[in-house]
Order: C-alpha cells, then structure tokens, then sequence
C-alpha cells in the first residue's frame, strides 16, 4: 500500500493514542492466554472485601464459644456454648430479638406502601419538572445522614416540637411521640423511603405504558390494573426492595439508640452494648452470629421462594 | 394538501343506515401541531376498515381518540350512536391490539384471554369454556397453559387478538400488530385477520402503512397523509380511481408528469401528453399526469407494442429485476428527460433490455390520470 499524502498528514487523536497505549500495556501485563481468568481477575476485589468477613465472621465464632471470666474480666479458655444458652433463656434477649423482627417487618411494610406511589408517579409523570423535583426530594436525605436525620425527629417530634405544636392549634395536648415503638419504626421508614424507592423505580420503568392502556380497554380500571398488572409485574423490585429495606432495619443501630431512648433496643443495639459497655465480647459474638444468620435465613428463604430472577439477575425461577 | 378538487368523505353517498363508526370533523391538535387535522368518515356496522398512511401521518393519533384514550381537541366520534367518551375506558366496548401487543408476561396464554372476562364480570363458570372457545378461534388451542414468552411471534399476535375478541366487542381497533413480523408470517396473519373478521363479523379498525395489507384485508381503506384524510373507497375503487396524487403514489408504483393543462392531457416541457382527468380543469393550469407502473408497455419499437394510443420513445436508465417481474426506470427523449417506472411481466423477455437500450414506451390514455397540482406527490 503507497501513502497518500493525505495519510501522512491525518495524526490520530491524543486520546485514541493514549487508549491505545493502554491496550498495549494491558496486553503484556495480561497476556491474551489469560483471558479465561478475566473473570476471577475482576472479581478479586470484591473476593478480597470478602475474605476479611469471613474471616472476621470466623473469629466472632471463635470467641462467641468462650464465656467471660468475671475475676479476670478476660475470655475464659474453654470451649463452651454457655453464651447461647444465656441467650436462649433471657426474656430480655428474646424481646430484642422478637422487637427487631417486628420492627423490620413493620418497616418493610410501610416502607413499600410509601414508596410504590410516589416511585410510581416519578416514573409515570409526564412532566420533567415533576419528576427533577421528586428525584431532588428523593436524593436529599441521603446527604444528611441517618444520626443527624435522627436527631431532627427529635427536635420536630419533641415534647415542644413542631409536631406538637400543631397539635396544639387544634386543641391536643402535647402527646408523647418519642421514645417508643413507632418512634423507631417512623424512624427506619423515613430512612429506607429513598432506597426502597430507588430500587422500584426501574421496575416500573420496565412495565410499558402501552401495558396499562391494554388492561384499561380490556376492562380494568386503574385500581384493578394496579392489583393485577402493575404490582405483579414489578415484584421483582418490590422483593428486592424489600429485602433491602428489610435487611438493613433488621441490623440498624442508630434509630433504636436514638428514637427508642435505650427503651427499645434492636439487636444490633445489644450487641454494641455488649462490645462496648460490658466488654462481653463472648456473648456480644454470639448476638453478632444469631443476627447473621437470622438475616441469611430470611434472605435464604426469600430468594428460594421468589427465584434470584427476583433481585433483576437474569434467570427464571 | 391541496388538490384543487377535495373530495371529503361527507361527500360520499351516506353508506347505508347501519353506521357502526361515525367521526364528524375530528381534529387533534398538540399544542399547534395538528396531528389529525378535521377527519370524518363513517364505517358501516361489520365492516372490516384499514387507515392507511405513512409514518406520522396521524393514524395512531386517530385510532387512540376512537378508542376513548385521547379526546379530540374538536370534532365528535360516535360508536354505535353513542359518543365515546360517554365512558370511561374500561367501560367501554372496544378490543384493541396495541402495536406491541401489550401481553401480560406474568400470565399464561389462556389467562390473557381471560383476563378481561373477568375484569368485566362475566359469569365465572363460563369463562373457561369462552376461553378455550377463542384460543380455538385463534388456532392455539394447545397453548393455553404456556407463558406469553414461550411462544412464538405469530402465537402471541394470536393471543393478542383472542383477547381483544374474547368479550365480543362491538369494535375492534388494531393498531400496526404486524408491523413487527417479518414478511412471510405478516401475510399469514393478514389472511388470519381477514378470516377471523368474517366468522366473528366484527367492525374493525386497521392502521397500517403497509399498501399490500390495506388491499389484502380491508372492505374499506382510508388513506392519510399529514393528519388528513386524502380518501376514503374500497379497495378496488381507490386502485383504480385514487383521488390525488398522493394516493396514486402511495398505492401501487405510479410515475409522475408536471405540466400544464391542455384539451384532453398535459403539455410536459413541449410534448403533449394525453390523458384523462376526473373534473374540469382549466386549460393552462398546473397539473400532475400519474401512471402506474403495470399499465406501461416496453418494447424496443411501435411496431411491437400494439395497442396503445400514447406512445413516446425512450432510455432505459436502470433496470431491477424483482423476482415475479422487471422493474425499468425509463428516462423520456422528450418531456423533460422525465423519468417513468415500468413493470415488465413477462418471465420469456426479462431481462431484454439492458440499461442505455433505447425503448419505446406504451399506454392508454384512460391510465393516465391528470390531477390539478397541489405541489406534493
Ligand atoms: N402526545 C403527542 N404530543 C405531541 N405530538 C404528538 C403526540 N402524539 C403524536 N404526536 C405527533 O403527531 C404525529 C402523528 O403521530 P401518530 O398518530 O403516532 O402517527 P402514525 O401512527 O401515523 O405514525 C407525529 O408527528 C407525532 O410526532
Ligand atoms: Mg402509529
């Protein structure tokens, strides 16, 4: 082949140069013989975060099987499962744990009541308007932060917050909206609305309108449209979402602290105090591995019920 | 559009006294763009009726206000007499197939069809047996119990349609479902559509931008271009006798003459060209001559072309051999150099001219229509 002149004086771009340079470099250090290890090799990261839980997990097993010497304040030598039998017959554990499942329940619930409309409307509305508005009302939250969020709960549901002050115009007496129950179950809700939303939002996305505007000639009206197409169409995201908002309720630490007011402690708030105030590193373990593998069960028996196809990951169930 | 002689719908004989679809001067208009643009046009009560137009021309447009999902910015349709949007959607007595079909993917075959049994309260003990009845009709009576994606592209289009029928609506509206089947299996379900039409005896709305199909399928074609409705005949009629030019370019292959008009044709550049026009126009006035392509005959002298009393003489510019036939693109001697389409028929002479050949070309002077000139094709 003769160079034209024009050949000589065409110069490619710096960045397809760089990019080229790039490939070239990858290609020595990652031979192409290799390609059949790409897969694991992008995977190390994620393996290595990993191996230090499990190893981390492995050493909680570990000292979740010795029982703290109260002379010595150290881990007693012997392997024994004392600090689960102390679990297994204190009513108080029995409570936590029993609250903090209600408590992920309960938030579970809500949580999705709330956020299939408005994830609904931010998808379907036709105006963009709306929908930067909903999304920017959406993201706030998450730049403030659950133990500040917390504390302005605090403040606007406070014996002379704002809650109450409005209460109060119409003729209510201040009510004692704090510290209790539904204080940490209001707490997780408002928490989780953001990321149950966002993990809705693209499974309404994948229902077509054209879907909606079908079941409506067929004779559905929007309620029964909703209940029999729409719902069932994005159980995908619903169950994602859920297990998400789920999981993370279930484990949360600074709404029961903060909301609950020491007198409605999750599991997690055990543990810490365990770890922390005690120093029963023992027992603190064993809370720590009852949590886990309460969660991997509920998520074990949720995922086998709904098909991982349920979490967006291809496959069928 | 302007033709010089519009011809509306309201126009035409009141066809018969069983109007199943009525639209008087229906208009749709997005925020200044008139999408469809004073539409009227009745549909008799079990007539089988294809709008016909290309892309963006405004059938969707058209067919969603009939259907009750968009309201007209003016203008009036009726469905049997009653106005549409005296109910609301899911009152209504409308089947339609969406252009995507629309399939509910959770539900298995039979449970579409189902699906607006039960929406609409028919008495539960008959549903199965209605059910298995249409997905008869629909020739998949084996595959009630698959899912919506273990079927194939026709299958789904056929539950698609079991569906739209299955409550016996007193209109069916189909909206482009074929216009995503390749070719073989879009002329099946075009028989389909017609076979299912006559046994149920359903009024039905088409819209296609398919010509092939419109004739195919439809007692009735309306054709609309730029959210008019250029003409509304059967299928035959609007071959033979299409209204304007836009309609004689957009059914079938027709070749295009500008010029002036002149006692009993046209004069192109000089050369006089007879024809035959519809209404009086008078003489001097542009007008565009359209021929179609199978009513031209070639040959390589007068002697052979036989009856013919137009003859003009001719290049071949390009020659396209299509299978069934031979398409030639003849550059006229005179007239402007214009271009003129020609099928060629005959499978023993295909391939008899090659291009730079010089031809002579043939027609009847009836076959050469003259419309005044609107400036559009
Ligand atoms: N909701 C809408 N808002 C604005 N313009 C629209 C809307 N729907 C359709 N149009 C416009 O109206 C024209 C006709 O559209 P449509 O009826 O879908 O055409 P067709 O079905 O013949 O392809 C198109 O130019 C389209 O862009
Ligand atoms: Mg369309």
């Amino acid at each position: 082949m003769t160079r034209t002149p024009d050949q000589d004086s065409f110069r490619y771009p710096l960045v397809w140069r760089l990019l080229d340079g790039l490939n070239t470099a990858a290609d020595v250090l990652w031979p192409r013989k290799m390609a059949r290890f790409t897969g694991w090799l992008l995977l190390a990261p994620a393996l290595l975060l990993v191996g230090i839980l499990v190893i981390s997990l492995v050493q909680i097993a570990e000292s979740s099987l010795h029982v703290l010497d109260r002379s010595t304040f150290m881990p007693g030598e012997d392997y024994t499962l004392a600090n689960y039998a102390t679990i297994a017959d204190s009513a108080t554990y029995a409570r936590v744990l029993w609250r903090s499942l209600l408590g992920a329940a309960l938030t579970v619930v809500f949580t999705l009541l709330l956020a299939l409309p408005y994830s609904y409307v931010m998808v379907r509305t036709t105006s963009a308007l709306t929908r930067k508005a909903l999304l920017i009302v959406l993201f706030l939250p998450f730049f403030i932060g659950q133990v500040v969020r917390a504390y302005g709960i605090l403040i606007v549901m406070g014996r002379s917050g704002a809650v109450n002050d409005i209460l109060g115009l119409v003729g209510i007496e201040p009510l004692r909206l704090l510290f209790n129950f539904p204080a940490v179950v209001f707490g997780l809700v408002q928490y989780m609305l953001p990321f149950a939303v966002l993990m809705l939002a693209p499974a309404l996305t994948a229902i077509p309108r054209e879907i909606e505007a079908a079941a409506n000639s067929l004779g559905a009206n929007w309620i029964r449209t909703f209940r029999h197409i729409v719902i069932p169409m994005a159980k995908p995201g619903l169950v994602g979402a859920g297990l998400v908002v789920g999981t993370l309720s279930l484990t949360d630490f600074a709404m029961p602290a903060m909301l609950g007011g020491g007198s409605q402690d999750f599991i997690a708030n055990a543990i810490y105090d365990q770890f922390f105030r005690t120093a029963d590193q023992g027992l603190g373990s064993a809370l720590a591995l009852i949590l886990v593998a309460l969660g991997s069960v509920i998520v074990g028996v949720i995922i086998a019920f709904f098909g991982a196809g349920t979490l967006g990951m291809g496959g069928k169930k | 559009m302007n033709t010089g002689h519009p011809k509306t719908p309201t126009d035409k004989p009141a066809a018969g006294s069983n109007v199943a679809v009525c639209a008087s001067n229906v208009t749709m208009d997005f925020s200044g763009f008139k999408a469809v643009n004073n539409a009227s046009f009745e549909l008799e009560a079990g007539k089988f009726l294809t709008i016909l137009g290309p892309s963006g021309s405004g059938k969707t447009t058209l067919l969603q206000m009939i259907a009750g999902f968009l309201t007209p910015t003016s203008g009036e349709i009726t469905i049997n007499g009653k106005s549409v949007d005296a109910a609301p959607p899911h009152r209504r007595s409308i089947g339609m197939v969406f252009q995507k079909l629309a399939l509910f993917p959770h539900m298995t075959a039979a449970q579409n069809v189902a699906f607006p049994l039960k929406m609409r309260r028919f008495n539960p003990k008959t549903i199965p047996n209605r059910v298995a009845q249409f997905l008869d009709l629909v020739k998949l009576g084996d595959y009630g119990a698959r899912r919506v994606n273990e079927l194939s592209g026709g299958q789904q289009q056929r539950v698609a349609i079991a569906r739209a029928l299955v409550f016996e609506p007193e209109l069916l509206l189909l909206d482009e479902p074929l216009a995503a089947l390749d070719v073989k299996l879009r002329e099946e379900m075009q028989l389909e559509f017609r076979r299912i039409q006559h046994e149920l005896g359903v009024t039905t709305i088409n819209v296609t931008h398919d010509q092939r199909e419109a004739l195919v399928v439809s007692d009735d074609i309306i054709v609309m271009d730029s959210g008019k409705i250029q003409q509304q005949a059967r299928p035959v009629e609007m071959y033979r006798a299409p209204d304007n030019p836009f309609v004689a370019g957009f059914l079938g292959m027709s070749s295009f003459l500008r010029g002036t008009a002149c006692a009993g044709g046209l004069v192109v550049e000089g050369q006089r060209v007879a024809g035959t026009a519809s209404a009086a126009i008078a003489d001097g006035a542009p007008v565009c001559g359209a021929i179609r392509a199978e009513q031209i005959r070639i040959a390589a002298s007068e002697a052979q072309l036989g009856d013919c009393d137009t003859r003009l003489s001719g290049v071949v510019r390009d020659a396209i051999f299509e299978g069934e036939r031979q398409l030639y693109v003849v550059a006229l001697n005179t007239a402007g150099e214009a271009e003129i389409r020609v099928y060629h028929h005959d499978p023993l002479t295909f391939g008899l001219f090659e291009i730079g050949a010089p031809v002579v070309l043939g027609w009847n002077t009836s076959d050469m229509k003259i419309f005044a000139d609107g400036g559009a094709e």
